[in-house]
């Protein structure tokens, strides 16, 4: 039988994600790093420590080609990383802040846009962003992850602007400018939570990235990505497990961090 | 309630439409001579046009019909989410409920926080590992093509697909309850129902167990599109070749008709997911409301 659930404490909210955002920063501190703390450069073969296990010298094991799993799952952690900020980024441009903008829009243009993204949140993100990534190159798979995570993005926050609330009826019957409205939206719940909505982008695009790259569709080897190092163990992990665990633990701990960083209420979704 | 029903079906017709000319457009894209903005908008429209008299066109791969390609691919991803939604049920449901109940919730919160931030495919390898480690099966992730197993080794591999769709489905299930159950905690009958003498049990089992209920097919659309999801990235590493690795093959090999259709496909029964959960939830929500 369920029983009310209590809203989670304040401070334990704030001191989850302060671990989020501490975690962030030192996941950042290690992808500026990477090249100095991984031991070897990325993709460097040494064909006589093929598929070794765990060890003082590879504390991560090597793969198939003898690569040292440690430095990969680094240089793999930094592309990933790196990618998934920018299409964060794209998905709070095209997709939080317009549709805070949008919601502030003439009503018939304001509800076709969000019809028409609202049709594009109904196809799974990931769907999209293979169809986006198919249509223009994998080059762009960072970018296009953003664009797929973005109609989900738009959708909350046009909702979240609430365009028949009261506050909005009583400014527009007193002839406050649209323009005022959308300012007042931007700078009281929009920028208090561009924390939050910043720190979700980045996990749902993380998610999308790696996925997108694990089924082809993403990082071109020799370019390494966590997704990819997933894909590439693939053939081999059942054997040797190190060559795909690392990477796929590098890569929910990205996840797991942003979303605490988020600081989602109970069982909101990034 | 009739004018509710009428709304829900003008999402539902208006969100359909919406897939089509979504779909038409992305089939026009391979269309031929669709280069330049009116030679495309004239495609798209032209697209719309056969996709209305039923004709989906041929799909640009294997030269077949796309009805007859899907007629092969589609029940076999169906069944996969259909089993993965049951799974996701048996399994999420009562799990999400003795997890939501007060000291359980505290503890089980960093688990779920886990469970959720795993991707699909990790998880879907993972399962691999276990079952092939743990309790000795077959598995499909790097078995040659066209190998030989008995009808055990069949039904063990054929399961491994649907347990990860019905964990994805499971997690999505556990979420929606999550936020249906701490929606409901905001509810200020509950002092009112207690003056009136009722038990917490009973207000438990009468009027939250039903609004916990009703906000969970409420989310029918978001459980389904996990699910969808799922089996995207499932038929992938477990080599299955449904509707979900058809689209992945299709955009790979540009073949733009057969990826509008399935994009559609998938659109459609997230539309009616969400349209049958919404009804769904109006009814249970009624039952409970104090």
């Amino acid at each position: 039988m369920t029983s009310a659930p209590e809203a989670p404490a304040p401070l334990l909210r704030a001191i989850l994600r302060g671990v989020g955002w501490c975690g962030l920063g030192l996941i950042m501190v290690t992808v500026f790093l990477s090249d100095f703390l991984a031991r070897a450069p990325a993709g460097w073969t040494d064909a006589t420590v093929m598929l070794s296990p765990p060890s003082p010298a590879h504390p991560f094991g090597t793969d198939l080609l003898g690569r040292d799993m440690l430095s990969e799952t680094l240089h793999g952690l930094a592309q990933t990383g790196g990618h998934a900020l920018l299409g964060a980024l794209v998905a709070i441009l095209c997709g939080g802040l317009f549709g805070a903008v949008a919601a502030r829009l003439p009503r018939p243009l304001a509800f076709s846009l969000r019809g028409t993204l609202g049709v594009l949140a109904t196809v799974p993100a990931l769907l999209l962003a293979i169809l986006l990534i198919g249509l223009t190159a994998r080059f762009y798979a960072p970018l296009v992850a953003g664009l797929a995570a973005a109609p989900l993005a738009f959708v909350r926050a046009f909702d979240r602007v609430e365009v028949d609330s009261t506050h909005s009826e009583y400014a527009r019957a007193t002839g406050i400018p649209t323009m005022t409205l959308l300012r007042r939206d931007l700078s009281y719940e929009f920028h208090e939570m561009l924390g939050s909505v910043a720190a979700r982008a980045l996990a749902a695009v993380t998610i999308i990235v790696s996925t997108a790259s694990f089924l082809g569709f993403g990082a071109e080897p020799p370019a390494r990505d966590l997704g990819l190092m997933i894909a590439a163990g693939k053939a081999t992990y059942l054997a040797a497990w190190w060559t795909a665990v690392f990477p796929a633990a590098a890569l929910v701990i990205l996840i797991l961090f942003a979303r605490l960083a988020a600081g989602l209420g109970e069982g909101e979704r990034p | 309630m009739r004018s509710f029903l009428a709304r829900q079906a003008v999402r539902l017709v208006v969100g359909v439409f919406g897939a089509a000319l979504i779909a038409a457009a992305i089939s026009a894209i391979g269309a031929p001579h669709a280069h330049g903005l009116a030679p495309f908008f004239f495609a798209a429209v032209g697209r719309l046009v056969h996709f209305a008299r039923g004709d989906l066109g041929q799909s640009a791969i294997s030269g077949l019909p796309v009805l007859q390609v899907l007629a092969g691919s589609v029940p076999q991803t169906l069944l996969m989410v259909l089993e993965g939604a049951c799974l996701a049920l048996v399994a999420g449901l009562p799990l999400g409920l003795l997890a939501t109940v007060g000291p359980t919730r505290r503890a089980t919160a960093p688990l779920v926080q886990i469970v959720t931030a795993t991707p699909v495919f990790c998880a879907g390898l993972a399962l691999a590992y276990g079952a092939v480690h743990l309790l000795h099966w077959p598995v499909s992730v790097n078995m040659p093509v066209g190998a030989s197993v008995s009808p055990d080794q069949a039904l063990q591999i054929a399961a491994l697909p649907v347990v990860a769709v019905g964990l994805a489905g499971a997690a999505a299930v556990q979420l929606a309850l999550r936020r249906a159950a701490s929606e409901a905690s905001g509810g200020a009958f509950r002092s009112g129902l207690k003056r009136l003498g009722l038990s917490a049990f009973e207000i438990e089992r009468r009027f939250v167990l039903p609004q916990v209920l009703a906000g969970l097919v409420a989310s029918a659309g978001e459980i389904m599109m996990a699910l969808l999801s799922a089996a995207v990235v499932t038929e992938w590493v477990f080599h299955q070749s449904g509707v979900a690795d058809l689209f992945v093959k299709s955009v790979a090999l540009a073949d733009w008709n057969m990826a509008a259709i399935v994009v559609f496909i998938f659109a459609c029964l997230t539309f009616v997911a969400e349209f049958a959960g919404r009804i769904a939830s109006r009814m249970l929500a009624s039952e409970g409301r104090p």
